[in-house]
């Protein structure tokens, strides 16, 4: 497996009114292309701050975040813009989009933006289609963001983070806005996609969600405490997972 | 708590609140030193006249026999009169330091008598010494000739010279302003005396000083031969471009009230949209509206209040400066009219303060349910996404940048009435200078169009054969064109004063007469047809109104010793004089030796040459015409109102159009920054998912670009309709019933345009650029 996310000694701090916050202490890790990462932490661990820092979203502090075997630190903002553009999906907790845009439309935004791809808007629009057609939202697609529920908002999320075929995904707790069986149905999408291939890491603190995964890093003040490989998730004995899991949070004091 | 809120919210919306203080700033400046201007010109105009004595009517000369019927008839009347005389002296005959003269107008020789004369300093000048002479104020200040207290001038002519010492410059109420086309050189008696033997021409100045009410009928029935004559109720209007000025300043600050007031509104509207959740919240835990409202009334008042201050501040020099230009011409009161800067500037305060407590309204309509449910009541849902980016073929900025404006369009109003109203207030006056400019303006003027002007106006005297004086020059130019391989129509508009009678009703006008090639065909008229023979006049709406004529009509015309009856054939439009106007034929047997004067010979090329031909033709006549300049139509309407009045409308125009750049590049930050306050989520959602800083920028400029040139397409639209309503009421004061506007395609609906959108464009790109500081991550910050 190539890896394709790998964080060395990577430091965050924050300073507010003069008094240095280090959120982030010397972080390493990496994620092989394919697998599918929940970071799990009790609240203010920095769960989200390692999500915004390894994406290239948010500057670091020290350290050395490589994706792709590019090192983030060292290029610019429109290469980092076009990266997110072109090889990262983001999805977040609420479900941010454009009121202006109908949902079809802020799917393909990044697609219509995007010069990756040589492609007519009708194909573009066709890509968008589909998309919204597997994640089963394609009746809402000329619908505007506030007429639709939050976990078709969340699916058509997916698909915006989908629409530039990105290597990896990064999404920051992608259900803590739904109930549980929306809850359900973007995970079980998410697993979809990375079992198609697509490399997935996830913040999250439902271990339902977690246990979903391939392999989970739990973070407590700012450090990788423990990893646990669940490995491959085919759709049965999600009970066992979540069980075996629980078990091993506990021990990490969660 | 007040005081804490007002600290707190100056602080957060610095660049927004700073751009409104600006504006009430600029409101409170120019409202205040134009209506000082305005009055001050106003009040004055009315002081100067009444401390110069100015008769109840003036007019001047050349016939001795008719300065004699005058005095016998002011002796039977018991009139009071002064009589001087008014040498007139060629420009070219006139040396300052050595350099000719650059003066165009009629310029007269004239000793002290009459009305009185003051200097610089607004003191009565009582004597003039032999070899001193004064110049008009008008005449002292023009950029083209080196006058100076102690220079030396030389004036020769009809075998005379003598040079004289300038003693300074006068405050002349009769030859003060361009506007009379015509100015003096105050000489002393013994210096006059040597300039008035039998080669000069000579005329008679009278003023008369009287109570009689009927004392105008009386004139127009003794019907005098008069080169010149003008009503005390007229003097004004020698000024009238000064007070013309003052208005279109007054007008400019009503706009930039109305321009701070839209903002305010947009202010008002964006700050309580914003904060509907600590409304709401106000609102849940029982504080009124009235004190809500209150809270944000604070922040305005004491905007208001530092505005309005610094505006009463400023607006002092700015006064000063504004009344500059005419404290040169006329004697101002000294009265003290700082009272109506601060009324003024008290006014446009108010007027801040009431208006935004009006655009407060909106926070009754907020509910405390709306700090829950993020200002959405759930009831009014509104369909959003009007365009579609799937069904387009635009790019995704482009596209983002047009469907925001399209999706809320009320944001943009605001924006948009700026916008209209600068592209107004630029193309409003542009057309009205353009047309003043135009060649074609000229018809309104008792003249028909031609190619060239050569300014060889003539003062006629009526012992001299004018006829042989006119046919003369004519044959001069003719040779002159011949030898240089050019064939033209010479001719020229010869004037006259007659008086014009109609059962009771009486009237004295300027009258027309066109000599060379020239016929009365030519002419424009708006109702009628032309004179066709010598008992046929065409006469202008004012005089027709005066004498109560119209189309058909026989009316009694007297010029010089001739008197007969014309047939009224058509009604047309004049400018001379404010609207009087008589046209004979061109063949009608006039009195010819009682000629007024004339306007410069007119030429028209038989063989149509382009503009650059024109051009070339123009600096070939000057270099063999060295005493005359050579004027285009355009160019002659200049010199006749006052090429210092259109300086002035010029640089008006110039700081109109640096002012609208200003507050549109200001309306451009003030809207961008808070667009990009607004949208700092939405900022950061684009900027995630792989905007970059130049795509988001070009969004946020584009969409400043886009409503500006909606803004100027309507402006333009509109202009025109109301250039109409606006300017031709002016035009109709001075006499112009009918005028088609020059519309410079190219300067008003290109350059002008893409300056306005070049400069509001460039300050929306520089404003839109705070948007770096965004980062993807405050994406968290969303709502």
């Amino acid at each position: 497996m190539n890896t394709i996310l790998e964080v060395r000694d990577l430091c965050k701090t924050y300073v507010i009114n003069k008094r240095q916050n280090n959120v982030l202490k010397n972080v390493n890790f990496r994620v092989d292309e394919g697998e599918m990462v929940a970071v799990m932490g009790p609240s203010g661990s920095g769960k989200s701050t390692l999500l915004y820092s390894v994406s290239g979203m948010d500057g670091i502090t020290a350290g050395e975040v490589t994706f792709c075997g590019r090192n983030l630190g060292e290029i610019g903002q429109k290469e980092l813009a076009d990266l997110r553009l072109n090889e990262m999906g983001f999805i977040f907790q609420q479900m941010y989009m454009l009121k202006n845009l109908s949902v079809l439309d802020n799917i393909i935004l990044p697609a219509c933006q995007s010069d990756k791809r040589k492609e007519t808007r009708r194909e573009t629009t066709e890509r968008g289609h589909a998309l919204m057609r597997r994640m089963g939202i394609i009746d809402i697609a000329d619908n505007d963001i506030n007429e639709v529920s939050g976990g078709q908002l969340q699916r058509a999320c997916i698909c915006r983070s989908m629409i530039n075929r990105p290597k990896m995904i990064f999404a920051d707790e992608p259900t803590g806005a739904l109930n549980r069986a929306s809850s359900d149905e973007v995970m079980d999408e998410l697993a979809k996609l990375n079992a198609d291939g697509t490399t997935v890491m996830l913040v999250t603190h439902d271990v339902k969600v977690a246990a979903k995964c391939t392999r989970i890093l739990y973070i407590v003040d700012g450090n990788i405490q423990g990893e646990y490989k669940l490995g491959q998730y085919d759709g049965s004995r999600l009970r066992e997972r979540e069980r075996a899991l629980n078990g091993w949070l506990m021990e990490q004091g969660w | 708590m007040y005081l804490h809120i007002l600290k707190r919210d100056l602080k957060r919306k610095r660049t927004m609140n700073i751009i409104l203080l600006i504006f009430v700033i600029l409101a409170a400046t120019f409202i205040a030193s134009s209506a000082n201007n305005m009055i001050t010109v106003n009040s004055a105009l009315d002081d100067y006249i009444e401390k110069a004595g100015v008769s109840d009517y003036w007019f001047a000369s050349t016939n001795a026999a008719d300065v004699e019927r005058f005095r016998e008839f002011a002796g039977e009347n018991g009139y009071d009169y002064t009589i001087s005389e008014l040498i007139q002296i060629e420009p070219k005959n006139v040396l300052v330091e050595g350099k000719g003269l650059e003066y165009s107008n009629t310029l007269v020789l004239s000793t002290l008598g009459g009305f009185r004369i003051f200097d610089n300093r607004n003191e009565e000048i009582t004597e003039v010494k032999d070899g001193e002479i004064w110049v008009t104020g008008v005449l002292f200040q023009s950029k083209e000739n080196d006058f100076h207290e102690g220079g030396r001038i030389r004036i020769s002519q009809g075998g005379v010279e003598k040079e004289f010492t300038l003693r300074g410059y006068t405050k002349d109420a009769l030859f003060g302003s361009t506007m009379v086309g015509m100015t003096r050189l105050l000489i002393s008696e013994n210096d006059a005396k040597l300039f008035s033997g039998e080669s000069f021409s000579v005329c008679s100045a009278v003023a008369v000083y009287t109570e009689d009410p009927e004392y105008r009928d009386k004139f127009n029935r003794l019907a005098l031969s008069t080169v010149m004559s003008i009503d005390r109720s007229m003097f004004k209007m020698i000024y009238m471009m000064d007070i013309l000025m003052a208005a279109i300043l007054l007008v400019v600050s009503i706009c930039l009230i109305l321009i701070s007031m839209v903002i305010l509104r947009f202010i008002i509207h964006f700050t309580v949209t914003e904060e509907f959740r600590e409304i709401g919240v106000m609102k849940a835990i029982g504080i009124r509206n009235g004190a809500i409202r209150g809270l944000y009334i604070a922040k305005y008042f004491a905007i208001a209040v530092v505005g309005t201050v610094t505006g009463l501040v400023l607006s002092v020099p700015f006064s000063k400066m504004m009344v500059g230009g005419i404290s040169g011409k006329i004697i101002l009161s000294g009265r003290d009219y700082f009272p109506v800067n601060i009324g003024a500037a008290i006014l446009a305060g108010a007027a801040v303060v009431l208006f935004s407590w009006l655009c407060t309204g909106k926070i009754r309509r907020f509910s405390p349910i709306d700090a829950i449910r993020s200002g959405e009541t759930g009831e009014r849902f509104r369909k959003k996404s009007l365009l579609k980016l799937s069904k387009t073929r635009l790019a995704a900025v482009p596209f983002m940048a047009l469907n925001d404006i399209f999706s809320s369009v009320r944001s943009y109003v605001s924006m948009i009435i700026i916008f209209i109203l600068g592209t107004l207030l630029v193309i409003i006056p542009v057309n009205t200078i353009n047309t003043l400019r135009s060649d074609d303006l000229i018809t309104t003027f008792n003249m028909v169009k031609s190619d060239h002007i050569v300014s060889q106006e003539l003062l006629f005297h009526p012992n001299e054969d004018n006829v042989a004086k006119v046919y003369g020059q004519f044959d001069e130019l003719g040779e002159m064109f011949a030898d240089n391989g050019i064939e033209a129509d010479i001719f020229q508009e010869i004037m006259f004063r007659s008086n014009l009678c109609k059962g009771d009703k009486t009237a004295n006008s300027l009258s027309f007469q066109g000599w060379g090639g020239v016929t009365t065909e030519m002419y424009h008229y708006l109702e009628g047809t032309p004179p066709r023979n010598e008992n046929e006049v065409a006469l202008t709406y004012l005089t027709a109104e005066q004498i109560g004529a119209e189309i058909g009509d026989d009316v009694e015309i007297t010029t010089g010793a001739v008197s007969r009856t014309y047939t009224v054939t058509a009604l047309t439009q004049s400018m001379n004089n404010m609207g009087e106007g008589v046209r004979f034929y061109q063949d009608a047997e006039l009195d010819f030796s009682c000629a007024a004067g004339s306007f410069g010979i007119q030429v028209n090329y038989r063989d149509d040459p382009d503009q650059r031909e024109l051009a070339r033709r123009k600096d070939l006549i000057e270099k063999l015409y060295p005493r005359s300049k050579i004027y285009t139509p355009g160019e002659y309407i200049g010199y006749m109102i006052g090429n210092d009045v259109t300086g002035s409308l010029e640089s008006m125009e110039i700081l109109i159009l640096s002012i609208i750049l200003g507050i549109n590049a200001l309306v451009a930050v003030l809207m961008v920054k808070s667009f990009i306050a607004r949208e700092k989520g939405e900022i950061a959602l684009l900027k995630a998912i792989g905007f970059g800083d130049g795509s988001l920028i070009l969004i946020q400029t584009l969409r400043i670009g886009m409503v500006l040139l909606i803004s100027v397409i309507v402006g333009v639209l509109l202009s025109s309709p109301l250039s109409s309503l606006i300017i031709t009421p002016i035009f109709r004061m001075m006499g112009a019933y009918s005028i088609e506007y020059e519309i410079r395609v190219m300067q008003v609906y290109v350059v002008f345009p893409l300056c306005m959108l070049a400069a509001t464009a460039f300050a929306a790109y520089l404003s839109a650029r705070g948007l770096r500081k965004i980062s993807s991550s405050d994406i968290a910050n969303m709502e």
